[in-house]
C-alpha cells in the first residue's frame, strides 16, 4: 500500500508536510478491516487535493505555506504531564468525566472512564476493531472527506480519539470533558484525534473540548468531531482552543440534527499561531435548532479563521449565530458564516452576526456573512461590523475617574462579554471571563459579579 | 472654586463659546440657561475634558489649578463630575463594577483607603434607596436597556456615590416626567452642601422649581448675556429667550 501525493498545487516547491504525511501513512500498515478502508478513502481524498491554497475559495484568506514547511511526524509515546500540571490547565469547577489525550492519544492514566452516568465511551481504536465493515458504524458519516481536505487527512490517520454514546431519553447532568494536550515530541508532531458523539433520542449531554499546549514546539493538531443528534436530542458543545503560540490548530466540527434536536456550539479561540475551525451543521428535519456562539482573541502575529456553515434542509428549522472577535497587534482574523436555505425549507429562521473589534492599525479582519436562500417564506438576517472602541463609552469611563488603560480593557472585556454571557456552562464562562478580564481580574468584584450565575 | 475667564472654544472649527466668564463659589448652585445652540452643552463638555472640544483662548481655574491642563480622569479624581445629557450604554460592564472602580479611583487619589466589596455595597445601597433604584440595577450593564428616566437617576446615583466638589448637570431634566424629575431633584438637593458647587445646565425653568438656584445665567451666542437670581428664570419662562437675546444685542 504505497501512494504518493499526486498533485502539488505548487509545482517545484517541496512541501515537507505532504512528504511527511505520505511517509507516515505508508508506515501505518493495512488490513481488511473497516478502519483500513476508512483510512484509505481518507488518504486518497487528501492526496487528490493536497493542502488547500489561497486559490481555493474556502482558504482565500488563510495561507498554509508556513504549515506546509513542517515535516510533522506521527505522534509517538510522549512524556505525560503530572496530574498537577494537568489540573493547572484544566477548566476549574466542571462537573465532568475528564478524558485526557496526549498528542491525540488517549492517556488512560490521566482519564476517568468509570463514572460516566451510563454513557458509553470507547477509545476510537478499539471501537473500530470491533467492526469489520464501515457500514456497521457511523464514523465518517457526518464529516465529509470530499469537502474538507483536513477531515480527509484526519480520516487517513484514523485511530485516536473517542466514541461517546448517550443513554436514550436521559439528561446527563455530568458533562464529558475532553482535554487534548499538545506536548513536545522532539520534532513537530501531528495529532489527528477523532471524536464521535452519538446523541441518542431524547438524550441531553454537554461536551467540552479543550485544546491546550505545553512547551513551544510547532505541533499540528488536526481534530475532527462528529455529532449525530437523534430526534429531540440536545447537545451543548463547548470548544476552547488554547494551543501554544507555535502550534498549528486545524479543527472540524460537523453535526447532523434530526427532528426537534438542538445543538449549541460555543467556539472560543485564544491560542495557536494558525488556527482554523470549520463548522458544518445539517438541520435535516423540522424542529431542529442550532445556536452558534464564537469568540476569538487574536494578538501578536497570530491568525485565526472560523468558517461556519449551516444547511437548512427542512422547514421549521432555526439557526442563530453570534460571533465576535478582538484583533490586536499584527493579528489577523477571518470569519465566513454561511447559511443555506434549501428549497422547501419554508418557515425557517436563520440569523447571524459577526462583530469585530480592531485594536491596532496593523490588525486585519476579513469577514463575510453569506446567505443563500432557495425558499421564499423564511426569516433571515445577517450582518458584520468591524470597529474600534466606542469613543463615547471611553470618555464616559474616563469622566468617572477610571484610568485610560483600565477603561480600554474594560470596554474590550465588555465587547467579548456579549458572547461569553451566551454560554450557559458557568465553569466554562468563568474561565473565559477570567482570561478576558486580564488586568481587571485582581479586582474581586468583577470576579464575584461576573462569575456568579446569571 | 471655579473661575472661567473669557473662554473661547470651538467644535469642528466652529466657534461655540465666545468669551464666557463665570465664577462659582463653594456651596453655590448656578443655573445656566439658554436656547438650543447657545453653547450650554459645550461648556459642560469643555469642563469635563471631552475630546473634540477645542479651547482656543481663555482660562479655567478649578481649586487653584489649571483645569484645562488636566486629563478627563484627573478632573474626575479632583472632584469634577459631569452628569451626561445622554448617558452612554455600556453592555457587558456592570454598574457595580463601574461604580466601585470609579469610587476607588477617587478615594485613592484623595489618599483614602479603597473600599472592599462589603463597604462598597453598604455605601451604594444607601444611595440607591435615595434614588428609588432597585438593587438589581447593580448587576445590569451600565445604562443597558434603561429608560430615559433610569439613566438620569443613575447619573445622580453616581454623583451621590462619588461625592464631587463640583457637579455639572447637563440637561439632567430633559426627558423626565414629573415624578422622575422630583426624584432626581431630591437626589441633587440632598447633595447640596457648603463645600460643594453645582452647575445646572438646562433649557427649561421647570427643574428650578425643584432645585432652587442661587444664580441664573443666560447664555446666548457663546457667552453669558445676563445674570440674575431665580426670578430671572421665571421671567425667561414668561417672555422667552428672544427677549434676552434682543436686550443683549441692543
Amino acid at each position: 500500500m504505497s501512494s504518493a501525493i499526486q498533485k502539488s498545487k505548487r509545482p517545484g516547491r517541496r512541501e515537507a508536510a505532504l512528504d511527511a504525511f505520505s511517509a507516515a501513512w505508508s508506515d501505518l500498515g493495512a488490513g481488511n478491516d473497516a478502519a483500513t478502508a476508512l483510512r484509505r478513502a481518507g488518504f486518497e481524498a487528501f492526496t487528490g487535493t493536497g493542502l488547500p491554497t489561497t486559490r481555493d475559495e474556502a482558504w482565500k484568506y488563510t495561507s498554509l505555506r508556513k504549515l506546509a514547511r513542517h515535516a510533522f511526524r506521527p505522534a509517538g509515546p510522549a512524556e505525560a504531564p503530572s496530574p498537577k500540571q494537568v489540573a493547572a490547565v484544566s477548566v476549574d469547577g466542571l462537573d465532568a468525566a475528564c478524558i485526557v489525550f496526549l498528542n491525540g492519544r488517549l492517556e488512560p492514566g490521566l482519564s476517568d472512564l468509570t463514572n460516566m452516568d451510563g454513557i458509553i465511551a470507547r477509545p476510537m481504536a478499539s471501537y473500530l476493531d470491533d467492526h469489520e465493515s464501515s457500514d456497521a458504524h457511523p464514523i465518517g458519516t457526518v464529516a465529509a472527506i470530499g469537502q474538507h481536505p483536513f477531515v480527509a487527512l484526519n480520516q487517513a490517520f484514523l485511530r485516536d480519539g473517542i466514541v461517546i454514546r448517550t443513554v436514550p431519553g436521559r439528561a446527563h447532568d455530568r458533562s464529558v470533558y475532553l482535554l487534548f494536550l499538545s506536548v513536545p515530541g522532539g520534532e513537530p508532531v501531528a495529532a489527528h484525534p477523532r471524536v464521535f458523539v452519538d446523541a441518542t433520542d431524547g438524550s441531553q449531554l454537554t461536551v467540552v473540548e479543550h485544546y491546550v499546549g505545553f512547551g513551544n514546539t510547532a505541533n499540528l493538531t488536526n481534530a475532527v468531531t462528529e455529532i449525530s443528534l437523534g430526534p429531540a436530542a440536545r447537545v451543548d458543545h463547548y470548544r476552547l482552543q488554547e494551543e501554544t503560540a507555535n502550534t498549528f490548530h486545524i479543527g472540524g466540527l460537523h453535526a447532523k440534527l434530526l427532528r426537534d434536536a438542538q445543538l449549541a456550539t460555543h467556539n472560543v479561540h485564544l491560542g495557536g499561531t494558525l488556527a482554523r475551525l470549520d463548522i458544518g451543521i445539517h438541520l435535516l428535519d423540522s424542529g431542529a435548532e442550532t445556536v452558534m456562539n464564537g469568540l476569538y482573541c487574536v494578538d501578536g502575529r497570530r491568525h485565526v479563521d472560523n468558517q461556519t456553515r449551516v444547511d437548512h434542509f427542512a422547514p421549521h428549522t432555526l439557526s442563530n449565530e453570534v460571533y465576535r472577535g478582538i484583533v490586536g497587534d499584527h493579528g489577523r482574523a477571518v470569519f465566513n458564516g454561511k447559511a443555506i436555505v434549501h428549497p422547501d425549507a419554508q418557515k425557517i429562521e436563520a440569523h447571524q452576526s459577526n462583530d469585530n473589534l480592531l485594536l491596532s492599525p496593523e490588525a486585519e479582519i476579513d469577514t463575510k456573512p453569506e446567505l443563500e436562500i432557495y425558499a421564499d417564506d423564511v426569516k433571515c438576517s445577517h450582518g458584520a461590523t468591524v470597529g474600534q472602541l466606542d469613543a463615547d463609552a471611553l470618555f464616559y469611563l474616563l469622566s468617572r475617574g477610571i484610568a485610560p488603560d483600565i477603561a480600554h480593557d474594560l470596554l474590550t472585556f465588555a465587547f467579548a462579554e456579549i458572547v461569553a454571557k451566551r454560554m450557559p456552562l458557568a465553569a466554562f464562562r468563568r474561565r473565559l471571563e477570567r482570561h478576558l478580564a486580564g488586568v481587571l481580574a485582581d479586582d474581586r468584584l468583577i470576579q464575584e459579579n461576573l462569575g456568579a450565575e446569571r | 472654586m471655579l473661575s472661567i475667564q473669557d473662554l473661547h472654544a470651538r467644535v469642528d472649527e466652529r466657534p461655540i463659546l465666545n468669551g464666557l466668564s463665570l465664577d462659582v463659589n463653594p456651596g453655590e448652585v448656578h443655573a445656566i440657561m439658554g436656547p438650543n445652540g447657545s453653547g450650554k452643552s459645550t461648556l459642560a463638555n469643555v469642563l469635563a475634558g471631552r475630546d473634540g472640544y477645542e479651547v482656543t483662548s481663555g482660562s479655567v481655574t478649578y481649586v487653584g489649578k489649571d483645569l484645562l491642563d488636566m486629563a478627563p480622569e484627573e478632573r474626575a479624581r479632583e472632584g469634577v463630575f459631569l452628569a451626561f445629557q445622554y448617558p452612554v450604554e455600556i453592555p457587558g460592564v456592570n454598574n457595580a463594577y463601574l461604580l466601585k472602580a470609579a469610587l476607588n479611583a477617587v478615594r485613592t487619589h484623595r489618599g483614602e483607603a479603597e473600599l472592599d466589596a462589603f463597604e462598597f455595597l453598604a455605601v451604594v445601597k444607601e444611595k440607591m434607596g435615595l434614588m428609588h433604584m432597585d438593587e438589581s440595577f447593580l448587576n445590569r450593564g451600565v445604562n443597558e436597556g434603561f429608560s430615559g428616566g433610569e439613566k438620569k437617576r443613575n447619573e445622580i446615583l453616581q454623583m451621590a456615590v462619588l461625592e464631587p466638589r463640583l457637579a455639572v448637570l447637563d440637561e439632567t431634566d430633559s426627558g423626565l416626567d414629573i415624578d422622575a424629575l422630583k426624584v432626581v431633584a431630591a437626589g441633587v438637593n440632598s447633595l447640596r452642601s457648603p463645600d460643594r458647587a453645582i452647575i445646572l445646565v438646562t433649557h427649561y425653568q421647570r427643574l428650578l422649581d425643584y432645585i432652587e438656584p442661587d444664580f441664573v445665567h443666560v447664555l446666548s451666542g457663546g457667552k453669558i448675556v445676563r445674570t440674575g437670581d431665580k426670578t430671572l428664570a421665571l421671567e425667561l419662562e414668561e417672555r422667552g429667550y428672544d427677549w434676552v437675546q434682543e436686550a443683549a444685542n441692543a
